[in-house]
């Protein structure tokens, strides 16, 4: 973990208020783990004061990749930021996704959540039998098809809520049916609180083990403010920075 | 008015006592040494063993010639005016890996009760122009938990290290105080009497001169490290409160804690956090703690520690221009964990700039 004024290489628009950023940086990309994350100083000045979390998409060093979608102030200032420009990240942070070989795994990612799901498939692809369901608002929020499809993953599943994209579906739709006819051992999800919310109910009683990647309002991103607290199933606090952001799924109180 | 009176009394009583000690009554000011004090800086030299809190270590003394960065409190003499201030430095192991904890004037752990506690309800931030909300409720592992944690980080470095006193109730403030007191690993004591996110409506020790007064003496006739006692923004005369700490033994004041704030969620009409305030701290409050800053400190004739939005060198001085024998850093910790070795540079690179060669010369020289 390091606090490192970095260069950005590359900002691009992908499709609407969704972006790819690669940033040179030898110690971050060096040091990160699937499932990890940055926090990207995305002003220079006090306001916004924050530093904004973000799932790592891609290591190699010595760069990284952010996947990321303009929501507000910060994700609107990085969106400007240009080739050349300095950025000061911190990282690599939290635990990262767990190590496996020859399981059949699927990665459930719900909207801006496939950015760690991405660096986790370019990691298992080779070793695992890899299935993915990602699913969207609409067509316009489903991004990245192409480099998932050159991943050959042994299974693609595509959805948006209103059928612009892919099958007309949740990312729940078809996942018990998913789970069974490939004899899932384990899923890793990321996404929205509603998506982990059905996901929690879906899951239920299927003999999977669940890991999910979860997102939350961020101070510190160390483990120090004690902000970015989640109920335990258990009923105590986690906090997402530093005991994630990658928890078993049934450890959460949804 | 029984508050103008009450401050009245207590101003009249600090003549006297001023008399009593020959001393003047802000800028250079010499506590008076009783034996009280003495008795601490025993408790500093003796128990504290090897620590070097008292004089500056000899390896310093030729940057020492050129800018000489130490902050006299009195009772202890930091290397210099940085303290990273309680819930904002972890338990400061947390920034090992950004810098060596040495560089630290002295830093200050994440406040304490006696047992375990959660914290609130998330959301517990919420991010305003230049500042932030926080609604953290001291969330913590209690006092046994912190007393091992403070023996490992003791070991690995001789800055001296700050226990933030927390309590539902005066007994409980007592022996918090009291099992810290007893740890040689611990240099000074700051009693916690203003923290806006436990008590419903933000209510706090720290906003009755009374009980500011009663709580202070208690600590203070049961407990034998120096005390810092840290004042509440969220009141009308804060002078008459910190008259009321030092009358009744606090060795330094510290402000500000949070000011009181409010968030509000236009969508669902209702405020962001359950408490319905929090507190408000960063770059924001800077004017508003400058200003009770200095307001406390020429009233006051134990140092003063000045807390709220310091994020440069240039706040540094600023504070201490205004009174402030030394400052804490709360807020820019979080956003940035190397703030501490980029102030300390830039505190030197201004000192040198502005002819200061010991920041004692500028202690409270704001001219008026
Ligand atoms: C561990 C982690 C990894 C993340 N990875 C990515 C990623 O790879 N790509 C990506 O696009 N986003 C990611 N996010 C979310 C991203 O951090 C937020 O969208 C961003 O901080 C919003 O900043 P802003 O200033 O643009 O929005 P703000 O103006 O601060 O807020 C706009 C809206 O977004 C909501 N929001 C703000 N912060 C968060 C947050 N941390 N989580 C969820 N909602 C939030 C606010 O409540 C508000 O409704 C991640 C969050 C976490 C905690
Ligand atoms: C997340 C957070 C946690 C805090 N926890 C404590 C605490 O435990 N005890 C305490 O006395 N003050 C606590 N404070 C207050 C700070 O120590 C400091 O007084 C305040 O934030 C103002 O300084 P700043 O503007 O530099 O942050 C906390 C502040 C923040 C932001």
């Amino acid at each position: 973990m390091k606090e490192e004024k970095c260069k950005v290489s590359e900002n691009i628009n992908i499709k609407g208020k969704y972006y790819s950023m690669k940033i040179e940086t030898a110690y971050i990309a060096k040091k990160s783990r699937p499932g990890n994350f940055v926090m990207a100083a995305v002003s220079t000045a006090s306001d916004p004061l924050l530093k904004r979390p973000f799932g790592i998409f891609r290591a190699a060093p010595p760069f990284i990749w952010l996947y990321y979608e303009v929501v507000g102030k910060g994700t609107e200032l990085l969106s400007q930021k240009k080739k050349g420009d300095f950025l000061t990240l911190l990282g690599p942070l939290g635990n990262s996704f767990p190590g496996l070989e020859n399981k059949n795994i699927l990665l459930v990612a719900g909207g801006r959540g496939i950015a760690p799901l991405f660096y986790a498939a370019e990691d298992y692809v080779s070793r695992n039998n890899l299935f993915l369901i990602y699913g969207a608002k609409s067509a316009a929020d489903l991004n990245l098809l192409d480099k998932l499809e050159a991943l050959n993953m042994t299974g693609t599943y595509f959805y948006t809520d209103d059928g612009s994209a892919g099958k007309k579906g949740f990312v729940t739709t078809d996942i018990r049916e998913i789970i069974e006819t490939q004899k899932i051992d384990l899923t890793i999800s990321c996404g929205p609180e509603a998506m982990f919310k059905s996901l929690n109910g879906e899951l239920k009683g299927l003999d999977v083990e669940n890991y999910a990647s979860l997102e939350a309002i961020m101070g510190c991103g160390f483990g120090i403010c004690y902000s970015c607290a989640v109920k335990s199933a258990a009923g105590d606090y986690k906090k997402v920075c530093a005991d994630g952001p990658v928890f078993r799924l049934e450890d959460i109180e949804w | 008015m029984v508050a103008g009176q009450k401050k009245k009394a207590i101003s009249e009583d600090m003549k006297t006592k001023q008399k009593f000690f020959g001393a003047p009554l802000r800028g250079g000011a010499i506590r008076g040494a009783g034996t009280e004090k003495k008795e601490h800086e025993q408790n500093l030299t003796g128990s504290a063993g090897a620590k070097r809190v008292g004089a500056p270590h000899p390896r310093r003394r030729q940057e020492q010639e050129k800018n000489d960065l130490s902050a006299d409190l009195k009772f202890i003499t930091l290397k210099n005016p940085l303290i990273p201030a309680s819930g904002t430095f972890g338990y400061g192991e947390e920034f090992s890996p950004f810098f060596d904890l040495d560089i630290l004037g002295a830093f200050v752990m994440k406040g304490i009760y006696k047992d375990p506690r959660p914290g609130n309800v998330p959301p517990r931030l919420h991010e305003t122009a230049s500042g932030l909300l926080n609604s953290i409720g001291l969330a913590g592992p209690g006092a046994e938990a912190l007393k091992k944690i403070i023996e490992r980080v003791a070991e690995k470095t001789s800055t001296p290290v700050i226990v933030n006193v927390c309590g539902a109730d005066d007994e409980e403030y007592l022996e918090i105080a009291q099992v810290f007191d007893a740890m040689p690993e611990v240099a000074l004591l700051e009693l916690n009497i203003s923290c806006p996110n436990v008590h419903a409506g933000g209510k706090c020790p720290a906003q009755d001169e009374q009980h500011t007064f009663r709580l202070v003496k208690l600590i203070k006739q049961n407990t034998t490290k120096p005390l810092i006692v840290k004042l509440s923004p969220n009141v009308s005369d804060i002078v008459s409160i910190a008259l009321s700490a030092e009358e009744a033994g606090a060795d330094a004041i510290s402000l500000v804690n949070t000011f009181l704030g409010l968030a509000v969620n236009l969508e669902n009409r209702k405020p962001v956090f359950n408490n319905i305030f929090a507190g408000l701290s960063g770059p924001a409050i800077k004017p508003l703690a400058l200003r009770l800053v200095w307001e406390v400190a020429r009233q006051t004739v134990v140092p003063v520690i000045g807390i709220g939005g310091i994020s440069t060198g240039r706040d540094v001085l600023e504070f201490i221009l205004a009174g402030a024998s030394a400052v804490q850093t709360g807020t820019i910790n979080m956003v940035e964990p190397t703030a501490s070795v980029r102030i300390l540079k830039e505190i030197e690179v201004l000192m040198t700039q502005l002819k200061i060669k010991n920041l004692n010369e500028i202690k409270g020289e704001l001219r008026i």
